[in-house]
């Protein structure tokens, strides 16, 4: 119903342009509407499509309200823009070519301050992608990639040198990531990035503000490398399962701050690799939930010097673990007498303070085990590796060390964080249907057998 | 109708049966009679294809060995054991046993009226006495209305009544023309029913006879306890005694070996005595 | 006492039934198998407590539904195949090493066998009723654990649910082959029951401690510890269900890694057809046995 006012609205709208601009119906080529343009200018673009490979080199405003559409015909990019201050918004752009090292693009901005709003792109190698555009504003867009082997796509967010620009409530799909190279001071906020490579992966771009993002079901949720004193706030970080499978990489970082981050259902929580890399720096984990991943943290031998509390380890497979084996020696499990939840704690709070009166001590036979025969990892979860844990409690001959030690384990876990979005619960109706029909089966193989005259 | 040759079966080195032989003709009931492990239940499975066997068995002119299926749809089978499934109910183990003949149930009814089943029809099998359990038994073998019925030891879970009754429906099922074999150690019972006893043992036919015959082909002999007045058992051993029976003394009276068919024998030498007999009994 | 109706059949040439098995007699024998089992006390102990375990499972996991609702579906479908692995394969073990020796055993075995039915249909007649009514036992609870996840959890992973389901029915069926095979070669049920109990034992425990034991102490290739753990059905379940589940084995550390190297596209396909082998060896073997060994 909705969708047919709008329709009407729509039709009605183009009919009073036609009027005034007799060359409607066949819209005119927006590459002189722009070169008529003077700087300054707002062009309210009439719905319609027009041709690509749109060059903009003035200060202008170029917009619509979603019913004008930008095609490139599959070839080179579809829009650049090369002045500063220049704004898009509420396009349809479509259809660049596919040529990923002359970086065809939806959008390239080579300027400052360019505003790319509300914009919606489809079937693009890139999506936007600022290339010495600081202090821009990418927000609102809604980006889909090519439907191209994973190799061959390109980002869908990318940007370069390109500092102090703001990312926020974009959504992605596909593509490879929303990447950052050599960005300092950029805020990224509220955007859902799904199905691709790296969600965000940010490159020698320090001081980043990454805020209430949803990063699902890709590769990796986001790669944090060679980067210094990044935040990662109150982001949704669930169902990064690739051959990685991160949730949060971190490679060569500094001064990291996760805080208030739902890591759910991932390969591996959080990986660090080589962070921080600078001596007396720390790097600050609170107020996270790691639930359900493979691995809640995964360690790289001899990283040092992060600091976990108030965290939440509820029902990861391996809650915490070093590859390769080894102690997580260097690093602290605890804060001012504050610790970190842990499902598998099996101690006890007497003076009922909140905090286990015994440390939590990760020193699983099994996990032990692990440490030293990775390959055993094909057993993990199965009620052997399980009753060899019992076994290993029950009868302490082996007491292998513990690797982690928590002074201060909370007995209840923290409140989880808000999630920033709702993913919402959806019903699903394949799985209903079939679980309906299994109970049906059921139940007629059940009800089949009341036919014996003794029953009637 | 029933045709065996040399049927040997062998539980490891026990040899339960040895080169039997039989041929039972149609309308023929006989018998198999012996102790127990004489091997009688053993010819019955081997019929049935329920025991692995050396030999050959032909049923009707049919191969045992090979057309078993065939074999087993013209014989109705009443176990020595009795055994159904314990947690089925009685119409429900009739009605499974009439689908795997391929028989409506139609035929259960009738067979629960004429077997008296009706008011046990939901019982379970666990719950039945011995003596409905053979009726059940006896109402399944009929299923499929067989020509050969082979019946191994029909009435051992009876009581008296209930044993008089079943030989007089085996008679009827005798004389309808049905070719009968079965399994007893009470011959005295059978004698009336079958044609022809075979008796066993040790997996060997000691001997084929009419049932009347029996006793003298196998040379049984039985004792008779005769109770007497004290005063007349000097006279009665001696008149024994005089006519080649031997005769000994008991607490109450005297105990006279003699052949099982020839019993009235020694009472005719006591009457001809004198000697006044108060009771008897006879000791197997 | 008349005992029949009609005229005695003296004179009649004798119908010729053929030898080969016959899908009637073996429906009315797996019928009666069926009927049996689902008035059996242990077919509503399983089928309850299965139910009851996965729907509870499935609900547990929920807290964390809100926040990603594939991340706890990958929780449930990974506690829901723990759960199989020990239940599903003790109902189908148990209940097979039951079904023939139980019945020779108590001679009912002689009874059946007494019909014009061959050992053949006997046999699969045994198989499919009690197949039958294990999968309506793991299906209820499968189904139990499905709707309690669509309706509160959401699916983006109906595929998977449902192969892993697919996956259960397989191994139950497996099992009850292994079941089979067993009371196919015990005279007494008591003892089948015994076998059955240690051959769960050693399928659920035994087995995986020992590869790991191995694996510890000789440092055991991991093509090896790989190939050898496929070998055991359910382990050959847990594989092929997290691949369906979790898209990949390479979460399972070198091994794993191997195996989706080594095998690629193939690996899923070696390791259902690793299962499905299980489904149908054992099975062929105790019928093989049932069929030959004349003496009831």
């Amino acid at each position: 119903m909705t969708t047919r006012i709008v329709a009407v609205a729509l039709l009605a709208w183009g009919l009073v342009t036609a009027a005034a601009s007799p060359a409607a119906h066949e819209p005119q080529d927006l590459q002189t509407l722009i070169d008529d343009a003077a700087p300054g200018a707002v062009l309210d673009l009439a719905a319609g499509t027009y041709r690509g490979g749109i060059t903009i080199d003035k200060p202008i405003t170029v917009r619509s309200d979603g019913a004008a559409i930008i095609d490139g015909g599959g070839d080179d990019t579809v829009i650049t823009i090369e002045a500063p201050d220049v704004t898009l918004e509420g396009l349809v752009v479509r259809g660049s070519g596919d040529t990923l090292d002359r970086e065809d693009s939806g959008i390239y901005v080579k300027a400052p301050r360019a505003r790319i709003v509300d914009n919606r792109l489809d079937d693009v190698l890139f999506g936007i992608f600022l290339h010495q555009a600081p202090d821009s504003v990418v927000e609102g867009n809604i980006i889909g990639a090519k439907d191209v082997f994973v190799a061959r796509r390109g980002d869908g967010i990318r940007l370069w040198e390109s500092h102090r620009s703001v990312v926020a409530n974009n959504v992605v799909d596909g593509g490879r990531d929303a990447v950052f190279w050599f960005c300092d001071d950029l805020e990224i906020r509220g955007n859902r990035i799904s199905n691709g490579r790296y969600g965000l992966h940010f490159m020698y771009s320090d001081r980043a503000l990454v805020e209430a993002n949803a990063l699902v079901d890709n590769s990796v949720g986001s790669f944090l490398m060679y980067s210094k004193d990044l935040v990662l706030r109150r982001n949704l970080i669930s169902g990064n399962n690739g051959p990685s499978g991160y949730g949060v990489g971190l490679k060569d970082m500094d001064g990291a701050l996760l805080e208030d981050n739902l890591l759910v259902g991932n390969r591996v929580g959080v990986f660090l690799d080589n962070s921080p890399q600078t001596v007396g720096i720390e790097q600050w984990f609170r107020g996270n939930l790691f639930a359900y991943n493979q691995i809640g943290a995964l360690f790289l031998p001899s990283v040092e010097h992060n600091v976990f509390w108030e965290n939440s380890f509820v029902d990861n497979t391996v809650q915490v673990t070093v590859q390769g084996g080894g102690r997580f020696s260097g690093n602290e499990w605890s804060k001012d007498g504050i610790g970190n939840h842990w499902s598998d704690y099996a101690g006890y709070d007497a003076d009922g303070d909140g905090i286990g009166d015994v440390p939590y001590r990760l020193d699983d036979l099994y996990d032990h085990l692990l440490d030293r025969n990775p390959e055993i990892m094909l057993f993990s979860e199965t009620p052997a590796a399980r009753a060899l844990d019992l076994a290993a409690r029950a009868f302490p001959v082996i007491k292998p060390r513990p690797k982690v030690e928590d002074p201060a384990p909370l007995i209840s876990p923290p409140a989880p964080p808000e999630p920033p979005f709702d993913l919402g619960v959806r019903p699903s109706a394949a799985l209903l249907v079939g679980s309906l029909t299994m109970e049906a089966f059921a139940a007629t193989i059940v009800l089949s057998t009341r036919r014996r005259r003794s029953l009637g | 109708m029933i045709h065996i040759e040399e049927l040997t079966k062998r539980y490891g080195s026990l040899t339960v049966l040895d080169r039997f032989s039989l041929d039972v003709a149609e309308a023929e009931a006989v018998a198999l009679w012996g102790p127990n492990g004489a091997g009688k239940t053993t010819v019955v499975r081997c019929i049935l294809g329920l025991a692995g066997y050396e030999g050959t068995v032909h049923v009707g002119g049919l191969d045992a060995a090979s057309r078993g299926k065939a074999v087993r749809s013209h014989i109705g089978y009443v176990a020595q054991e009795l055994s159904f499934y314990d947690d089925m109910a009685v119409v429900d183990v009739l009605d499974f046993s009439a689908s795997l003949r391929r028989i409506d149930t139609g035929r259960v009814d009738e067979l629960i009226d004429t077997f008296r089943l009706g008011d046990h029809r939901r019982k379970r099998i666990a719950e039945l006495s011995g003596g409905l359990k053979q009726r059940l038994a006896l109402a399944s073998a009929l299923i499929p209305d067989p020509p050969i019925l082979l019946l191994d030891e029909p009435t051992s879970s009876l009581d008296a009544h209930s044993r008089e009754e079943a030989i007089e429906l085996f008679e009827h099922l005798r004389d309808e023309g049905r070719t009968i074999l079965l399994t007893t150690h009470h011959m005295e019972e059978m004698g009336m029913l079958v044609d022809r006893v075979v008796a066993m043992e040790s997996g060997r036919i000691v001997t084929e006879c009419a049932p009347a015959e029996l006793a003298d082909q196998l040379g049984l002999r039985v004792w008779l306890h005769i109770l007497l007045d004290a005063d007349s058992t000097a006279k009665a051993r001696a008149a024994l005694a005089a006519d080649g029976f031997d005769a000994r003394l008991n607490a109450a009276g005297i105990v006279v070996e003699v052949p099982a068919q020839r019993k009235g024998e020694a009472l005719k030498v006591l009457y001809r005595a004198g000697v006044e007999i108060e009771d008897l009994e006879v000791w197997s | 006492m008349t005992a029949t109706a009609t005229k005695p059949t003296t004179g009649r040439s004798l119908p010729d039934l053929p030898e080969r098995a016959q899908w009637r007699a073996t429906l009315a024998i797996a019928h009666k198998e069926l009927d049996d089992a689902v008035r059996s006390r242990w077919f509503w102990m399983w089928a309850i407590a299965f139910a009851l375990l996965a729907g509870v499972l499935a609900s547990v996991a929920l807290p964390g539904s809100r926040i990603a609702g594939s991340a706890s579906f990958g929780r449930t479908a990974a506690s829901l195949v723990a759960l199989v692995q020990v239940i599903v394969p003790l109902m189908g073990l148990t209940l097979g090493a039951q079904s023939i020796a139980a019945q020779r055993e108590s001679g009912a075995l002689r009874f059946l066998l007494s019909h014009p039915v061959n050992r053949t249909e006997a046999f699969w007649g045994f198989h499919l009723g009690l197949s039958a009514a294990l999968l309506a036992a793991a299906s209820a609870g499968f189904g139990a654990a499905g709707i309690v996840t669509a309706i509160r959890s959401g699916g983006a992973q109906a595929g998977a649910f449902l192969r892993i389901t697919l996956l259960a029915w397989i191994l139950v069926i497996a099992m009850l082959g292994v079941g089979m095979f067993i009371s196919a070669f015990t005279r007494r049920a008591s003892s089948a029951l015994g076998v059955a109990v240690f051959v769960w034992l050693a399928f659920v425990f035994l087995g995986d401690l020992g590869l790991m034991g191995t694996a510890v102490a000789t440092r055991m290739p991991v093509d090896a510890l790989f190939f050898a753990t496929v070998a055991n059905p359910i382990e050959a379940f847990r594989l092929a269900a997290l691949g369906s589940f979790v898209g990949s084995l390479d979460i399972l550390g070198p091994a794993g890694t191997y195996a989706v190297d080594a095998l690629g596209p193939a690996l899923m396909p070696v390791i259902v057809g690793v299962l499905v082998l299980w489904m149908i060896l054992p099975s062929v073997g105790a019928w093989i046995r049932f069929r030959t060994s004349k003496d009831v």
